[in-house]
């Protein structure tokens, strides 16, 4: 599987990067987009994450030149995506998957928007090879699936081979099966250098292929930084019958260690990765071991802390806020 | 700027509309070529001295039969023409595939552009279809009734010409409606109650009205019939009995109307597409 590319281009080129600088956008009186910076780095993938209603749509849109901001302004290699010498050739975006008149076929849809930029009907037909509807492509729009829509979509976003990819929450809609397409999707476009940046209102559906994170909450940013850094620093739980010996000894070895009552009786939290020593630290201190393994943050439950804490639920949630996701 | 109206025929030559439009104007050119050929051959109208019936076909010059005859279904192609412009923008909100469009043509006025010089040629393909078929029509009910087919030719084409423009002003009143209301079923209603009921209703309120038919010989259905010089050369008796109204403009004025009318709605149109927001 490789995208037919015109050329290849570096990963970091420098017309790769993403700045939102003191975005805002308010509909009436209701504030979807509230100031928000923030950068995405060339050659990575960084989920855009938030609750549904936090204003990831509109941010996204307003970077793509749909919805005017209030306040503020996105930048793609320096430029508005208005200013773009070659738009699809820049940025390649999938908003939602219900983009298509019913009554024309896939691959007519994607022929239109490849004649804009004297994309050849060739590319059309290997990029819908790419996302595996060559045959489907021919039959109206109308009758597809969501996981059909969401491969078209994707298919619209590559025509021009661009370097940035911005796509809106791709995976709604999936089932299993496509989920799992669209990861290795992504992956594979990764290593291609492309820069993705990719919204969802799951960070446990991200969680896999992400770099960076972006996470908003009522159209303001709460987070912003590398996967590893929301993961914080590697540590280990082992349990056993003898805390206060095993204690002992990991302290004595030059390991921070400490009583983990979240994890159930007996559970102690080690501050480093390598399970392999702690498992012989206990073993040489004659302590039985209940349980060894790797204790991760639980970023579910971090990104909800997050996006939920009193000062950022989600004050809209009672109006219809249609669009502002 | 090629690119994007290119994309803009491929949009409407790849759904089942575009034929089902071209069929449609043939056949309505066709039936009410046939129909207004009827009546303006055979039919007979109280007209005459002491309410004396006058046979149409006889009192008639040729030229002005033929031109009445062809442009029998002109104001049925034209609301087909506003149909066409209302959807070139309509279907974009419809079907969500305005966000697509933008995204591929950020510099929404070559949009809007590209969407013009597409209309024309979208609306010059369905004219010859409309033109075809009037001229099947009609011209089948001149032969037998052995009137000439094509009096005076040079005029015929301009009349014929005419009727392309009217249509083509049509398709861009429509495509300022779309734009102006996005939802197409309410563009649809509008456009078409407007110039079928609301105008005429007007109309009529304005002949009670001193100075009124000043004012609604600027209508633009009237400055369509205005366009076509259909009444030229008929006895005003006769021309108001057959629905012409008392006073009209010459064929260029009323085409300078026209192309007035689409002009401001086409400006509205670029005007509310450059600022909108595409939520």
């Amino acid at each position: 599987m490789s995208v037919p590319a015109t050329t290849e281009r570096p990963s970091t080129a420098p017309d790769a990067h993403i700045v939102v600088r003191d975005l805002s956008k308010k509909f009436g009186d209701f504030v979807a987009v509230d100031h928000l910076s923030f950068e995405v780095s060339p050659g990575r993938i960084t989920g855009f994450l938030g609750p549904n209603g936090a204003g990831k749509t509109t941010t996204l849109r307003m970077l793509l030149g749909l919805v005017h901001p209030t306040d503020g302004t996105g930048l793609i290699g320096g430029r508005t995506y208005a200013e773009l010498a070659d738009p699809l050739g820049t940025v390649g975006a999938a908003l939602e998957a219900t983009n298509f008149h019913p009554g024309r076929s896939g691959r007519d849809h994607l022929r239109v928007l490849a004649a804009t930029h004297q994309i050849p009907d060739s590319r059309v037909d290997s990029l819908l090879e790419l996302v595996g509807i060559p045959a489907a492509a021919r039959k109206k729009a109308g009758g597809y699936s969501m996981g059909m829509r969401q491969r078209l979509g994707l298919a619209a976003a590559l025509l021009g081979d661009p370097h940035v990819l911005i796509l809106d929450e791709p995976s709604n809609g999936l089932d299993p099966e496509g989920i799992r397409w669209l990861r290795g999707f992504l992956r594979h476009l990764a290593t291609e250098g492309k820069t993705i940046l990719i919204s969802s209102h799951l960070l446990s559906e991200v969680e896999q292929t992400v770099d960076d994170v972006v996470i908003i909450a009522n159209g303001q940013l709460v987070r912003h930084g590398t996967i590893d850094e929301l993961h914080g620093d590697p540590a280990t739980l082992v349990r056993t019958g003898e805390t206060p010996t095993l204690l002992a000894a990991l302290r004595e070895a030059g390991l921070e260690a400490g009583d983990e009552p979240a994890q159930g009786p007996g559970a102690v939290r080690v501050g480093t990765g390598d399970l392999a020593r702690v498992g012989d630290i206990a073993l040489r201190a004659g302590v039985p071991v209940h349980e060894l393994r790797a204790l991760r943050t639980d970023l579910e439950r971090l990104y909800f802390q997050l996006t939920e804490s009193p000062e950022n639920r989600n004050r809209n949630l009672a109006e219809t806020s249609g669009g502002t996701n | 700027m090629t690119g994007l109206v290119r994309s803009e025929l491929r949009k409407y030559f790849t759904t089942r509309m575009w034929w089902g439009m071209a069929l449609s104007m043939f056949l309505v050119g066709a039936l009410f070529a046939a129909f207004t050929g009827a009546f303006t051959l055979y039919g007979e109208l109280a007209a005459g001295p002491g309410d004396s019936m006058v046979r149409l076909g006889d009192v008639l010059p040729d030229l002005t039969k033929a031109r009445m005859i062809y442009a029998g279904g002109i104001q049925f192609a034209y609301m087909l023409a506003l149909v066409i412009g209302v959807l070139s923008m309509g279907q974009e909100f419809r079907h969500k595939t305005v966000s697509g469009t933008f995204l591929a043509g950020p510099r929404r006025h070559r949009v809007v552009g590209a969407k013009v010089i597409a209309l024309i040629v979208v609306i010059t393909v369905n004219a010859v279809a409309f033109l075809a078929g009037s001229v099947l029509g009609g011209g089948i009910l001149l032969a037998t009734a052995d009137a000439a087919v094509f009096p005076q030719p040079a005029d015929l084409l301009q009349t014929f010409a005419l009727m392309l423009l009217i249509l083509v002003v049509w398709g861009l009143i429509g495509l300022g409606l779309g734009v102006l209301l996005t939802n197409q079923v309410a563009a649809l209603f509008i456009g078409i109650a407007l110039t079928l009921i609301v105008e005429p209703l007007i109309a009529f309120g304005l002949t009670f009205v001193d100075g009124g038919e000043a004012i609604a010989k600027f209508f633009p259905s009237q400055a369509a019939t205005a366009t076509l010089s259909l009444f030229s050369g008929v006895d005003p008796a006769i021309a108001e009995i057959m629905g012409a109204s008392g006073e009209q403009l010459t064929w260029w004025g009323g085409a300078l109307t026209l192309l007035a009318y689409a002009l401001v709605m086409t400006l509205i149109g670029l005007w509310l597409t450059r600022r909108r927001d595409i939520a």
